[in-house]
């Protein structure tokens, strides 16, 4: 008895990996390969048939190497920026006996969320002549400026401020998860702090640096709000703002170009995820099976608060002040007003609360649109991540940078591609998917699947594989394993993913705007129509509210987690 | 195992099988039907490209359903570059599924005439429009009158400017802001239209450049500067300044004296339309003197001969328009942006 179940067991894990993976290929073939094929196809056509003109003629072009360049620097300059954001706060909330934790994580999230033509502006008012810092400045001796953000530092910055969240969420649970012991006896041995950090927990932090310094690279590499408002007016071009401008222009060869300068991008979004590759290389797996929740690090009064007074000035200024700014504007009456007891006004909540219905469908669209893919992505996403992990074959790997270039992609892009695939599947045959609401389910499944896979991964390689096997020599089959082993022990890494995969896919905006159809409109659209018709008022009032509903659902999450941790652990699974 | 694995590739292949016969039968038995069907009666699925804002487009629709209720209009709304890149890509992957579009301007439409796709239709209400908005060819036709001006910050300027060239004057150093042609189709149509003009041309960009103009992403961030006081002067599309004005921001728009570069807002028909009746009779709606006066009410300035204009604009026959030849404009597009390209992009 005892042995034939161990068969089974091992069968089942011998097999089912395989079978389950031929489908995982057919999928990703389909939904993550075609559009790509056809995207780089499209950069060989042009007149005459095949030819290598578009490349010839983009390489030629000095506007592309002065392009390139200044992708180059902006996306490394911002990853480098998130990474370091991204791991010091959230080493200091893991580690240190700093206080207010959770308030300080919801601020964290914010600039994540707020959409990022807000969080610009905001930015741009908080430096401009009239702003808040030039002020300060002025009344200070010298001749002292506000910065220019319309420079390559600007868009640094911002992006760096908007997009170290995605490190934060990533690095946050493996921090945790490190056994203190290891860093005890570091220490005992003789490392001082610092060794103790560069020896044990840097490497043993290194699947979340590495997931969300990609994640964070990825998501620079695509942003078009913020290079667009800062870097049009300071003639800087990135290669998501050139794409535009060559897809707009129109020409005969207009899509070719685009598509050619997209593949170069992709082979940018390629070698950051070769990047990643050879760090987690050197990742160190242990067996923990709990998050700790225990300050390590217990500072003394004073240091606390100068620590904790720097973080908080961090956080008001990048996340407070453009929040203020959006609510600000939203209740006033009119945009140009001064902020005033008599300029403010409810009326633009009234508006969308109780007249504008576009408004509320948008966001019954959205949530359905969101949920729906978090679900999806959750089982599939996890499943490839666990592929990876176990086994990290170079198909595998390929499969995964596949899977990450959509996300890299630019928004109209990869909007383009999925007409180019899904309005006729197969020559002559329009099954009907492309006009309907199921090519926003495909589009945002294709885009953020990713996530799902960065948030998996980084929980799996936490796992040593021995526990694992500890399940299989005990007689547990597939199932079991997954049941009682894996999800207990990968479910926070997993929600965060998945928590990501809902919040992009809540606000999104540029692959929408080009596959939506009536009827199917999302939250992202109805901002973009209320500012693109002059109603920013409008826009500013339907952002605030997302915003509200989203810190809700972030504190609904919040409470879930804590509720299956205690359950979890409850049942004694410890030791 | 093993015959999982066979019955599994045998059910992939037998499905590929399916969807490849079907694609031989079903929907082009299907199409020619109703198409056949459609070509007396007024009814069926109009799928409208647009870039109007959502509630106006909303608005016309609703209208021209009060006329005709048995036809299902489709909205597809997104900015002028978005929709023409929609309808590129659908054209490139195989079909058009626009029936009728409405976007920012003529030069946008002579680009889909020489690439052939649009259908050519003449109808009755063009005999009411000015003829310089009317497609010869009966390709397209100019729907509304949308001007760019000189928007202003009003508590920055308190003495009304009354002549484009305030934006070269010392006073207006480092305090305009224009959107980019780049970006913005009506921005390029503006380029097109300035430097083929002499007293303008490209001596006026050039003076902008030196007077430290800001160039920025669309109208939209225009309009929020000029309101916001970040900028004093701002060069933008009418409409959005008059609605900005309405609600109380402190802005004001001013028509110069040299006159202004209209856009239209033309609508056409797509040449491979499934539902030609339909579609000829919303453009029919679009043009007539109830089209119109809708505009007039939503708050744009109507095309209409004897259609009054919404409070705050004036009227096609009270402004001065800045014209060139379309074909020329349409030709040198490219020329034109690469020219301010290299013109403002000397860093």
């Amino acid at each position: 008895m005892v042995r034939s179940a161990t068969n089974t067991g091992n069968r089942l894990f011998m097999y089912s990996p395989s079978f389950l993976k031929i489908i995982g290929f057919i999928v990703v073939i389909l939904i993550f390969f075609i559009p790509i094929v056809r995207l780089i196809f499209l950069s060989f056509t042009s007149e005459g048939g095949l030819s290598l003109e578009h490349y010839y003629e983009v390489l030629h072009s000095p506007v592309t190497w002065r392009t390139l360049f200044n992708t180059l620097i902006i996306v490394t300059g911002s990853t480098i920026l998130s990474v370091i954001l991204g791991l010091l706060t959230a080493w200091l909330v893991a580690y240190t006996n700093i206080q207010n934790k959770k308030l300080l994580q919801a601020f964290i999230f914010l600039p994540f969320v707020i959409p990022s033509y807000i969080t610009t502006l905001a930015w741009t008012q908080f430096m401009g002549v009239n702003g808040p810092v030039a002020l300060l400045l002025n009344s200070l001796p010298g001749n002292l400026e506000p910065m220019n953000l319309y420079s390559l530092t600007g868009i640094i910055l911002v992006m760096g401020f908007s997009h170290y969240p995605l490190v934060y969420l990533l690095t946050i649970s493996v921090l945790r998860k490190i056994p203190r012991e290891l860093e005890m006896a570091a220490k005992v041995s003789g490392g001082s702090r610092f060794t103790s950090f560069r020896k044990v927990t840097m490497p043993l932090a290194l699947p979340g640096i590495a997931s969300g310094g990609l994640l964070a690279f990825l998501a620079s590499l695509d942003n078009f709000g913020i290079p667009a408002f800062l870097g049009i007016p300071a003639n800087i071009r990135v290669l998501s703002t050139y794409i535009y401008e060559q897809i707009i222009g129109f020409g005969p060869s207009a899509f070719a170009k685009g598509a050619t300068l997209s593949v170069i991008l992709g082979i940018f979004a390629i070698i950051g995820t070769l990047i990643q590759w050879l760090l987690l290389r050197r990742s160190k797996q242990f067996e923990t099976s709990r998050e700790d929740h225990e300050p390590r690090i217990i500072l003394s009064t004073k240091k606390r608060v100068i620590i904790e007074s720097g973080l908080w000035f961090f956080l008001i200024s990048t996340s407070l002040v453009p929040l203020l700014s959006m609510t600000s504007t939203s209740l006033i009456k009119a945009y140009g007003l001064d902020f005033s007891l008599q300029n403010i006004s409810f009326k633009h909540y009234e508006f969308i609360l109780f007249s504008s219905t576009k408004s509320q469908e948008a966001i019954q669209n959205s949530l359905k649109l969101a949920s729906i893919i978090t679900l999806v992505g959750l089982f599939i996403g996890t499943f490839i991540a666990y592929l990876r992990v176990r086994q990290p074959s170079f198909f595998n790997k390929t499969i995964e940078g596949m899977i990450s270039i959509p996300y890299a992609l630019p928004g109209t892009v990869l909007a383009l591609a999925m007409i180019f695939t899904w309005l006729e599947p197969l020559p002559g045959w329009n099954p009907g998917i492309y006009g309907s609401i199921w090519i926003m389910y495909i589009a945002y499944f294709t885009r953020f699947l990713i996530l799902q896979i960065r948030g998996s991964v980084t929980s799996l390689l936490q796992i040593d594989v021995s526990m694992e096997d500890a399940a299989m020599t005990s007689g547990a089959s597939s199932y079991i394993k997954w049941r009682k082993i894996l999800i207990p022990l990968i479910l926070p890494g997993v929600l965060s993913g998945a928590f990501l995969v809902f919040l992009t896919a809540l606000t999104e905006l540029t692959v929408s705007s080009l596959l939506w159809s009536s009827g199917s409109e999302t939250i992202g659209l109805v901002i973009f129509n209320f500012e693109q018709a002059g109603y920013t008022t409008h826009s500013t009032a339907f952002s605030t509210i997302i915003l509200l509903l989203i810190l809700v659902g972030f504190l609904a999450i919040f409470l879930i987690q804590k509720l299956w941790e205690r359950k979890v652990f409850h049942n004694g699974n410890r030791d | 195992m093993i015959t999982i694995k066979k019955t599994f590739s045998f059910v992939i292949i037998f499905l590929f099988l399916v969807a490849c016969s079907s694609n031989d039968s079903e929907p082009t038995g299907a199409e020619e039907g109703t198409e056949n069907n459609e070509q007396t009666a007024i009814e069926g699925d109009l799928s409208f490209y647009t870039s109007q804002p959502d509630e106006d487009a909303q608005k016309l629709v609703d209208a021209f359903k009060g006329k005709f209720p048995d036809v299902n209009v489709e909205i597809f709304r997104s900015g002028t570059e978005e929709v023409i890149s929609k309808i590129q890509a659908e054209n490139q992957a195989g079909e058009v599924q626009a029936d009728v579009l409405l976007v920012a301007d003529a030069v946008t439409f002579e680009n889909l005439k020489s690439e052939d796709l649009l259908l050519s239709y003449k109808s009755e209400e063009t005999s009411e429009i000015p003829e310089t908005f009317v497609d010869k060819d009966g390709m397209y036709t100019g729907t509304k009158v949308m001007a760019t001006v000189l928007a202003v910050n009003t508590e920055k300027v308190t003495d009304l400017p009354d002549s484009w060239n305030v934006l070269t004057t010392e006073e207006a150093k480092g305090q305009s802001i224009m959107p980019s042609p780049l970006y913005s189709g009506a921005a390029a149509y503006n380029l097109g239209v300035f430097t083929r003009n002499d007293e303008f041309n490209w001596d006026f960009y050039e003076k902008l450049r030196e007077n430290e103009v800001m160039i920025t992403e669309g109208n939209g961030a225009v309009q929020q500067a000029v309101a916001a006081g970040e900028k004093s002067y701002g060069m933008v599309v009418d409409f959005i300044i008059a609605r900005a004005k309405a609600e109380g921001s402190p802005i004001d728009l001013i028509y110069p004296k040299e006159g202004v570069p209209v856009i239209t807002e033309p609508i056409a028909i797509m040449k491979n339309t499934s539902n030609e009746a339909a579609a000829k009779a919303f453009v029919d709606f679009v043009l007539s003197e109830e089209g119109q006066k809708l505009a007039a009410e939503i708050g744009y300035t109507p095309i209409r001969k004897g259609v009054d204009a919404p409070e705050g604009l004036k009227s096609i026959e009270e402004m001065d328009v800045l014209e060139a030849e379309l074909s020329d404009l349409y030709q040198a597009r490219e020329t034109d942006k690469e020219e301010f390209n290299s013109m403002f992009g000397d860093q």
